[in-house]
């Protein structure tokens, strides 16, 4: 190991080193993150001697693990102030004022936020002093009580802009808002638990509860039964793409000889979701049934429970309950006395969304950039997690295998509508009254229903604009629009029926059919006050930061993307502009490795095609003559000797703008 | 290669732009579109490495068999398989062909792929392409003028990033220029076995890099300016030397070890520029390594021997060559053949060490013997013998234990037994004699290409060729023959050491009706058994296999 001038306490060696037993142990390379949280939580930042002695001390290169402290943005090189705020920038958040509580954090703790340099990256900003540091950071998935912050570890909702100031010194005595209780229109089943006066996360209380009975008689079922009830179920994935989890747990040969993993998708970032939290936060155990049930139903001895990284208290949360279900012996050696070794591990993702996708996830976890992967080959079925079957299901999904035991499949498919089964958690923000998290029976609710009864619709003296449905990948539906879809009709005969924007049932197939998607459940309203280009922009702004770099559409065509939005707002707008963002956004959808592609280019696509106007009002300047050289003749002349220091935010286009090219 | 008979491969139906071929299986689909002439653009996929799918340049439109209520391929009118064609573009570097499956390279969907690729690849990359290293085999060049867009739609600024870093002692990096494709960083991991490149930040401002205390210095670390696609990683030695569209381009190998790596040597207006691996997969896959790529600087060095010179006195002047010859044989015919040792060289190709053999048998020579020549090698392609031609030497009788008989030479020169010393392309100082022990000895004829303190002590001197001067063949530690062009000629007076030796023989015993090389090859390979019925031309530029694979 390298000689360190930092002085590694036993204490911290020992943490690491129980870190590393998580993993197989010729996997050690997968507690790479692990280490690095625990080496920031010592150090403050990572310095390049951490980089070196981390590597060293998991047997890798010192590159390996610079990949990863520069790729995630929760690590930092650099250090913060005694105490760092995380203001969440991304759409809902936005909508309710981030920006000026930035702006207004920053000046009452006296910070001049520098410039951030390429655009992409939210450096950290100290105050003079140091005590204290502040960064714009994407989606915290708390879009229900926007803006929120995060101080240090602890999550700080409704922020109003004008008290940014007392971010400074949060006062512990203000509650967080309280858990709602259940909306007359909803059907609680995963969400049973959360609001209840009487509810805490111990496991004695889930226990009073009936806690782990589902587990208790899912292990006196076979194997292939319990994959029966799910497929039985009709239960369909959480987390955005809606794949039916029966079928996908049936991929999962019965005399699989290498080991299966189990990974639950906690790395919830979708803007506009904000459901995991909650179950998280509030019924661990639920999630820790689900998980193990499945585990059983798979012939998984390995869990990994992949946190996003802006959940420290979720992780916490989920560590306690794996120890509470451990000392039940829920899971560990034998559980429930079946012969069935089974051990949970949380992994805790550090910023980046692209660890949503399944198999960037898997990457991750094995202490890797986050790049999806191609499939094929690598269907995680197949070849996932350390190249063994590995079956990625979201916390949603798990919970709801809980309530498959319970109910039974049949029972349960017969909740909701067909093909559309059981319930699911929408979330509700952005421009109406009362945001927040509703769970009902798919399809059992309309889209005015949510918006106007549960969510008590648009603030006073406005109206709904356009409806994100499903998480801001979600193509965008404007509130006049009108939509074909196939309808039961009171007969009980399906027929074409065209209805409004708020007729369209909640469930996944209407809201395919109305071109657009259910995905993760997140809905976020835009009210008539708001600029679509602005929107769009936001939304642009999130996609670039979060795209992993990998493959080429993706990577060249989301920052394009936001930098002609920026453009347009800026007033250098061009009569091209919309046709270039559209076929910018059509060249990336479907092209790329993963679906961020298509997550990043259908807001572009949609918005353009349904905010003619709007985008159009701002893309009125004649066409620039061909761009300029990028390089002086001087800089030529003194070829590949160019300085590396980044160009201004918006430089060069402003200039030409007021030299009078446009 | 194996001794083992190979079953004959599955052929599997694959129809490419409407015409069905046959492939074996395992084909990449890429491949087979190549090879049934339908080459597919690609800037990350290369074969040698494994496939990312990153840079999305190879979409095509696939389909399947479609499949009948029976899950049977239905078939059409020409009784092949109907295809089922998926509605998204599919990436051909990561998957094998597959029975009955159909592709598409040039379709409109596959065109407008491209095209959006090379928009998007372009959009961020500096447009400076008169002043990039990298102009004239550039796949950003090539594939633009293919498949690109003559104008930009591009109004921003373009992403900034590191340029002209030096990632190591032989490599240089523009980040601007990179286009992400990993090929770098993956033939690090997988080839050279050093994990010293990867990716920092993330989405368009990714960089590739090293980490700043560890640096790109592998001794296969030119390889990755090779099979960089762009202008990204540069060699530092040839960088901003020479347009690469002036190069003239002679098929060659490597004569640093005995591996005999396949290579092209680049030169123009007989200068050597550059030296890059050709693929073979008998030999060197598709790469070599930096310490003999870059080991051809001694042939433009000012100390070659440019001019034969015979002791006068005792002074060396310069002679003309007949004189040369005349006066070294005239000087050997003075002994007797145990007076004579002769120190050839592994490094001689076999038509000089077949010549060296009838020279050695026509003096009755028996002390003959090469420099055996070791260093360090590794797993990848570097050989400890650093000779060569060693099993050329052995093949032809020069050598049976190369280095055995170099004590009895050294020992009888410093003895005075041996009173006239040959050294083909060595020093004899390398075995231990000094200079004065050279000075004394009566007769001392050095064939050689650069002066040293041994070629001052020559009675007489005769200056040859380097490797990429001549033509000839060599046989790798593997058993491989393989063949040297002339890439540039020779510098001065200097002579090809098969003349030069064909002059001494002659000189010696009279015309032997040697007029070219190829005279010499015909002639040792009748009575060369396993060199029987070869000629220079017939080894072709890959090679033949003529002797069992050592170790």
């Amino acid at each position: 190991m390298d000689p360190t001038n930092t002085r590694i306490s036993a204490e911290l060696e020992r943490k690491m080193d129980e870190a590393i037993r998580r993993y197989p142990p010729d996997r050690k390379r997968s507690a790479a993150m692990p280490l690095l949280y625990l080496w920031q939580e010592k150090f403050g930042f990572i310095s390049d001697e951490g980089v070196r002695w981390i590597a060293a001390k998991l047997e890798l290169q010192p590159i390996n693990i610079l990949e990863l402290v520069t790729f995630y943005p929760m690590f930092r090189q650099a250090p913060a102030g005694k105490k760092h705020i995380r203001v969440c920038r991304t759409l809902s958040c936005a909508m309710a004022g981030s920006y000026r509580v930035m702006e207004n954090a920053c000046t009452a703790a006296g910070i001049v936020r520098h410039r951030d340099e390429n655009g992409m990256r939210n450096p950290i900003s100290v105050s003079a002093d140091g005590k204290c540091s502040i960064e714009f950071v994407e989606c915290l998935a708390s879009c229900g009580t926007a803006p929120v912050c995060m101080v240090e570890d602890e999550l700080i909702e409704n922020v109003q802009p004008s008290a940014a100031a007392a971010l400074l010194n949060p006062d512990p005595s203000i509650q967080n808002p309280q858990l709602s209780s259940p909306h007359p229109l909803e059907h609680r089943l995963i969400f049973k638990n959360i609001g209840r006066s009487d509810w805490t996360t111990d496991i004695d209380c889930y226990l009073r509860d009936g806690g782990y009975e589902q587990l208790k008689a899912a292990i006196k079922m076979s194997r292939a039964e319990i994959v029966n009830e799910v497929k039985t179920s009709g239960l369909r994935g959480r987390g955005g793409a809606g794949f039916p989890c029966g079928v996908k747990w049936s991929f999962i040969k019965a005399d699989e000889k290498k080991p299966v993993y189990l990974i639950c998708n906690a790395d919830e970032s979708e803007p506009g979701t904000f459901k995991d939290r909650y179950i998280i936060h509030e019924d661990p155990h639920q999630l820790l049934e689900g998980i193990l049930i499945s585990c059983f139903a798979l012939n998984v001895k390995t869990a990994y429970i992949y946190i996003r990284g802006e959940f420290p208290e979720g992780a916490k949360i989920l560590e306690h309950a794996i120890e509470e279900a451990r000392a039940h012996n829920f899971l560990g050696q034998n559980m429930l006395g079946t012969g069935f070794d089974v051990e949970v591990y949380i992994h805790r993702g550090a910023g980046a969304y692209i660890c949503g996708e399944e198999t960037g996830l898997i990457e991750s976890l094995e202490g890797k950039r986050a790049y999806p992967r191609i499939k094929p080959p690598y269907f995680p079925a197949v070849l996932g997690l350390y190249m063994c079957p590995t079956i990625v299901n979201n916390v949603e999904t798990l919970c709801h295998v809980k309530h498959i035991i319970a109910m039974g499949g049949g029972p349960y498919a017969r909740l909701g509508r067909p093909n559309n089964t059981g319930t699911r958690i929408v979330c509700v923000s952005g421009d109406v009254q009362r945001p927040g998290y509703f769970e009902i029976e798919v399809g059992a609710v309309t889209m005015g229903q949510l918006i106007y009864d549960m969510a008590g619709g648009p603030r006073s003296g406005r109206t709904v604009k356009a409806v994100i449905p499903g998480g801001s990948s979600a193509k965008v539906l404007r509130a006049d629009e009108r939509f074909k879809l196939k309808m039961k009709q009171p007969d009980g005969s399906i027929a074409e029926q065209e209805v409004s924007l708020f007729e369209i049932p909640m469930d996944f197939d209407s809201l395919a059919a109305a071109g657009s998607m259910a995905g993760s459940g997140g809905v976020i309203v835009l009210d008539d006050s708001r600029d679509m280009v602005w929107t769009l922009n936001n939304i642009n702004e999130f996609y670039a930061h979060e795209s992993c770099g990998q493959c080429t559409p993706c990577r060249e065509g989301s920052l394009w993307m936001k930098k002609i939005t920026d453009r347009m707002l800026l007033g250098g707008g061009v009569v091209q502009d919309p046709e270039t963002l559209k076929t910018v956004a059509d060249n990336i959808a479907g092209r790329t490795i993963c679906a961020f592609g298509e997550a990043c280019a259908w807001p572009t696509q949609s918005f353009v095609e349904k905010f003619k106007d709007e985008f159009a009002s701002r893309s009125q300047k004649p066409v620039p003559p061909a761009m300029p050289p990028e390089y002086t003749p001087g800089e030529l002349i003194d070829h590949e000797r160019i300085a590396t220091t980044a160009l201004p935010r918006n430089p060069g286009w402003e200039e030409t703008a007021t030299a009078g090219t446009i | 290669m194996g001794d083992q008979v190979l079953a004959p491969p599955q052929l599997l139906n694959v129809q490419i732009n409407g015409v069905w071929h046959q492939f074996p299986k395992g084909t990449r689909v890429i491949e087979a579109c190549e090879q049934a002439g339908s080459y597919v653009p690609r800037y990350c996929y290369h074969k040698k490495l494994s496939s990312p799918g990153n840079c999305r340049m190879c979409l095509i439109e696939m389909g399947m068999p479609k499949m009948g209520p029976d899950r049977k391929p239905e078939v059409g009118a020409d009784g092949m398989p109907l295809i089922n064609w998926m509605p998204r573009p599919q990436i051909s570097c990561a998957q094998d062909v597959s029975e009955g499956m159909g592709v598409r390279t040039d379709s409109p969907l596959a065109q407008e792929c491209r095209k959006g690729v090379m928009e998007f690849l372009l959009i961020n990359h500096p447009l400076d392409c008169p002043i990039c290293d990298q102009a004239g085999e550039c796949r950003l060049q090539e594939f633009s003028v293919e498949y690109g867009n003559a104008a930009s739609r591009f109004l921003e600024n373009k992403v900034k990033k590191p340029k002209n870093i030096e990632l190591g002692p032989r490599v240089t990096l523009d980040d601007e220029r990179c286009i992400l494709c990993s090929r770098c960083i993956r033939f690090c991991q997988e080839v050279a076995h050093d994990d010293v490149l990867g990716f920092v930040d993330r989405g368009s401002h990714s960089v590739l890099t090293a980490h700043p205390g560890k640096r790109l210095e592998n001794n296969y670390s030119l390889n990755t300016v090779d099979i960089c696609p762009v202008g990204a990683l540069t060699s530092s030695d040839f960088r901003f030397q020479m347009r690469v569209w002036f190069l003239k381009e002679t098929k060659s190998f490597c004569t640093s070890c005995a591996t005999g790596c396949n290579t092209i040597i680049g030169t123009r207006e007989d200068v050597i520029y550059r030296q890059t691996p050709r693929e073979n997969d008998a030999v060197n896959s598709s790469w070599m390594c930096d310490y003999g790529r870059l080991n051809f600087g001694y042939l433009q060095s000012d100390t070659r021997l440019l001019q034969p010179e015979i002791l006068a006195g005792d002074k060396l002047i310069p002679a003309e060559w007949n004189v040369a010859i005349t006066h070294a044989v005239a000087q050997l015919k003075h002994f007797s053949a145990w007076e004579i040792a002769i120190i050839a060289s592994g490094r001689m190709t076999n038509e000089e060490l077949w010549l060296t053999s009838q020279l050695a048998k026509i003096l009755g020579v028996d002390l003959i013997d090469i420099v055996p020549r070791t260093g360090p090698g590794d797993d990848i392609l570097l050989s400890a013998d650093r000779n060569p031609n060693t099993n050329g030497a052995r093949l032809l009788g020069v050598t049976s234990v190369p280095g055995a008989k170099l004590r009895e030479i050294k020992d009888d020169v410093v003895g005075g037994r041996v009173k006239a010393l040959i050294a083909l392309g060595e020093n004899p100082i390398e075995i231990g004699l000094t200079v004065e022990q050279l000075k004394a000895l009566p007769a001392f004829v050095v064939m050689n290409i650069l002066s040293n303190d041994a070629t001052e002590a020559a009675t007489a001197l005769l200056p040859s060729f380097g490797f990429a001067e001549k033509r000839g063949s060599m046989i790798n530690g593997k058993g491989r023959l393989q063949r040297l062009n002339r890439a540039v000629r020779g510098p001065g007076q200097a002579r090809d050491d098969w003349e030069i030796l064909r002059d001494l023989i002659q000189a010696y015993s009279g015309r032997n009706g040697i007029y070219s090389i190829e005279d010499v090859f015909r002639q040792m390979s009748e009575a060369v058994p396993a060199l029987a019925g070869l000629s220079l031309s017939k080894i072709g530029d890959l090679g033949v296999q003529v002797m069992e694979s050592a170790k």
